[in-house]
């Protein structure tokens, strides 16, 4: 268990959430999840065991904290992270480093007269000789005697020292560094992103994680107009956006007999339209066979042609699922800064072409009519070209730092839906104390 | 895909390494691994290996052994003698004259230049991408220190006059050095430092059925261009670095081999080339043949097929098997082959130009698949994209 040795600096990372504490019923559901995303996500950085406490997780690296830190500041659900400095649970020890940390932590904050301030104190040892209420006492008044710019403001502290005190030993903690927020992935359900090469789709699927959603991918290529370096630049961005979510389904729709069908029997102006039309078909019907409750989309308002609100209105119509479009409102500027922060930017911009420019017409419709869409797919035997997509799908499991696994489609079937099982190591880690609140001063 | 099942017309991008290259590289990974610094005869072994490769270099180039330089392959070979030679005459001036062909190794490094104060003027290619020996001399200056002309154009492989360039820049910039890049051409065509007049020639392993990343500058008489990199001293300390030995010696052999075959091969590329020009043409008459047929080596020929997207075309070939590459990828909206557009094609021709490039292991069947496959893909592209 955890060891009761002092001085060997950062041991703990104390991890809060966001919004995962809000949701009523849900909470162990949410707060398992949000442990399991995390015990995942650290995989890649080494072995961690994991607490849990009110509110809030403890993680254990066994090696150095900083990657550790580092990755946890990626999953969604963590609001923030706090690096925890170990001590013996006896409050001569906790004091001196209590007082160590806020001067550090102070020293970082030259220009502030008045520092807002408080101590929150958890005890899951019940043994501990002092409540939590007691500690907290203590302890603000030592830190307010020695540091005259700390004034105590028990609701908008803007410095906060921790301590948990735990079986073996007890975690102090001054410091705190923001995670993305938003809900452990895997709480919302599935989603089916159509992911081009480009810039904005990684970033809707992205935003949809961010709000719990497990993405899996759906590309369409057009082989032999297009060649392998495009697939390999949507894999590259779906092993890339798999960092948020852990391994990832890409599905791979041969598009080229239905652009080429589209191409002779379409007005030119319609191309376009008519391509998201059949994408969206095959997309929803690879997102109910896979349990996705929604298409995914990186559209914004008249960013292009084909996304004026009468051609994003063709599309939806094809489709028999709601079409998310988290992008709906950003300005370019603001998608791009969001690629460079997650990482799919330089993927991206690589030159490579993609399905949607294949036969591109010079003036494509902006105003398309769903009347016009429907009276030329009636020329079109859709529904075969549509099977014949399905039929020859490829599908590929990918993952960061991982070789790629292929399936054949008919290996890809939905897994059964499955209650979150109870993580063990969060029994141990029950609710056993509340926060309690400096008082001195007040 | 195996090799046998393809037809490989690429060979201008990389070729297949030789077996008998391949098993060079081999021995000295396997059994000869000493480093040729040691002293104990596995070393001794080793820097007596690197120099007979030296050696054989030497006399593929009519050139001094103790002026071959290897390298990791032809960007470094173009990098050092172009930044070397700069650095090194930056006393005499600093104005640089290259070709508007030259490969991205020879253009970034005179633009790189500009930062030490370098200024560079661009002689224009002409559409079959000749470079004009007069234009050379007329942007030759007395303080020019730098003039680099690729000897074959590797688009269209055109073969640029260098002994005529080389007195040119003699008489009109006496102290700058005349760098060649024959990349494209070695192997290919004659490659003589002694009768082209240059003062550098840079020459790459793996475009000549050896192995990748490893490549020379071989060097005139007296002339040397500044290191990159430093460290041990290594190839008279114009590269330190641990000589890659394995690379070095499975290069010498594919070069040696280049040269021996080089009179056998040039009648049979042309046959080559000849086959395939006239099945193309007799099936697709509005084909256009770029380049110079007088002057170009046997091995590229550059086709334009009008109102056809060339990667599309590439790819819809590659699915039969017939692998070449296009005079630009049509996601680019603008842009394309720096080289293609440096010679005044259009971007539109640009975009619907293939290259097909011929190497040892290419037979009359790979010819004849390609023969076979253009012109109905050519047809059903067109019509598709009108």
């Amino acid at each position: 268990m955890e060891k009761g040795t002092t001085g060997r600096g950062l041991e703990c990372l104390v991890v809060r959430y966001a919004e995962v504490g809000l949701k009523g019923g849900n909470r162990r559901y949410f707060e398992g999840r949000l442990q399991r995303n995390l015990k995942d996500a650290l995989a890649s950085v080494g072995p961690a065991r994991m607490g849990r406490t009110w509110g809030r997780l403890l993680v254990f690296p066994e090696g150095d904290p900083a990657p550790a830190m580092a990755r946890l500041r990626e999953v969604f659900g963590v609001a923030s992270v706090s690096p925890a400095v170990e001590t013996r649970k006896d409050l001569l020890e906790i004091e001196p480093v209590a007082l160590r940390l806020v001067g550090e932590a102070l020293s970082r904050r030259p220009g502030e007269d008045r520092v807002p301030f408080r101590v929150e104190a958890h005890r899951a040892d019940k043994s501990f000789p002092m409540r939590s209420v007691e500690v907290n006492r203590r302890l603000g008044a030592t830190l307010l005697a020695a540091f005259p710019r700390l004034k105590v403001d028990l609701e908008r502290p803007s410095l906060t020292l921790g301590v948990e005190v735990r079986e073996a030993c007890a975690y102090v903690y001054a410091d705190r560094v923001e995670g993305p927020g938003g809900l452990p992935v895997g709480v919302s359900g599935r989603v089916l992103s159509l992911i081009s090469g480009g810039i904005d789709s990684p970033v809707a699927a992205w935003l949809a994680m961010k709000r719990g959603c497990r993405v899996l991918f759906l590309t369409f290529h057009s082989h032999p107009f297009i060649g392998e370096a495009t697939k390999e630049k949507v894999k590259d961005l779906v092993r890339r956006l798999s960092r948020f979510q852990g391994p990832s389904l890409l599905f791979v729709a041969p598009f080229a007999a239905i652009q080429t069908e589209i191409r002779k029997r379409s007005p030119e102006a319609y191309r376009t339209v008519l391509y998201r039309r059949a994408m969206h078909r095959i997309g929803c019907r690879i997102a109910r066979r896979h349990r996705c409750l929604a298409l995914l989309t990186g559209d914004s308002i008249g960013q292009v042609a084909s996304q004026t609100l009468e051609n994003l209105r063709c599309a939806e119509e094809a489709a028999d699922l709601p079409v998310l479009r988290p992008l709906l409102a950003f300005d370019k500027r603001e998608t791009i800064a969001l690629a460079e922060r997650i990482g799919t930017f330089p993927i991206s911009i690589r030159p490579a072409q993609d399905c949607c420019t294949l036969f591109q017409p010079d003036n494509p419709v902006i105003r398309g009519e769903v009347e016009a869409c429907r009276s030329v797919e009636a020329e079109i035997d859709l529904d075969r070209l549509v099977e014949e997509s399905l039929a020859s799908c490829e599908v590929f499991r990918l993952a960061e730092g991982k070789p790629d696994r292929h399936h054949s489609p008919a290996t890809i079937l939905p897994s059964p839906p499955r209650p979150d099982p109870e993580n063990p190591a969060s029994r141990a880690a029950a609710p056993s104390d509340r926060p309690g609140s400096l008082e001195v001063g007040a | 895909m195996d090799a046998p099942t393809i037809a490989y017309l690429d060979n201008a991008a990389t070729t297949r390494c030789d077996p008998r290259a391949a098993a060079e590289v081999s021995r000295f990974l396997l059994e000869e691994y000493g480093n040729p610094s040691s002293v104990h005869p596995l070393g001794v072994a080793a820097a007596r290996a690197l120099r007979e490769a030296r050696e054989t270099l030497a006399r593929c180039l009519e050139a001094e052994p103790g002026g071959v330089v290897f390298t990791s392959g032809g960007t470094e070979a173009d990098d050092l003698a172009v930044l070397g030679f700069a650095r090194t005459l930056r006393r005499h001036g600093r104005h640089l004259v290259v070709g508007a062909t030259e490969h991205p190794a020879v253009l970034e490094a005179a633009k790189a230049l500009g930062e030490e104060g370098f200024e560079t003027s661009v002689v224009p290619a002409d559409r079959a991408g000749r470079i004009d020996p007069a234009a050379v001399a007329s942007a030759c200056r007395p303080d020019t220190v730098v003039v680099a002309v690729m000897m074959a154009n590797n688009e269209l492989g055109t073969l640029a006059p260098v002994s005529e360039i080389a007195r040119a820049v003699r008489t009109r910039a006496p102290r700058a050095a005349f760098h060649v890049d024959a990349v494209q051409a070695f192997g290919k065509a004659p490659v003589s430092l002694r009768a082209t007049g240059a003062d550098s020639i840079a020459l790459s392993s793996h475009k000549i059925h050896g192995p990748k990343g490893v490549g020379a500058l071989v060097l005139a008489p007296g002339r040397r261009p500044a290191p990159l990199l430093h460290g041990g001293g290594q190839e008279g300390n114009l590269r330190s670095g641990t000589e890659n030995l394995p690379g070095i010696a499975g290069f010498a052999r594919a070069a040696a081999l280049a040269v021996e075959s080089l009179a056998a091969e040039v009648p049979r590329w042309r046959r080559l080339r000849e086959r395939l020009e006239r099945g193309l043409a007799a099936a697709l008459p509005d084909r256009l043949v770029n380049g110079d047929p007088e002057r170009s080596v046997p091995t590229i020929l550059s086709v334009t097929f009008p109102g056809v997207p060339g990667e599309a075309l590439l790819h819809h070939l590659e699915a039969r098997g017939v692998l070449v590459s296009t005079g630009a990828a049509c996601h680019s909206r603008r842009g394309g082959s720096h080289v293609l557009l440096a010679c005044g094609m259009a971007e539109e021709a640009v975009r619907s130009t293939i290259r097909f490039s011929f190497g040892r292991f290419t037979s009359e069947a790979d010819v004849d698949r390609a023969v076979a496959a253009v012109p109905a893909l050519v047809a059903e592209l067109r019509a598709l994209s009108r």
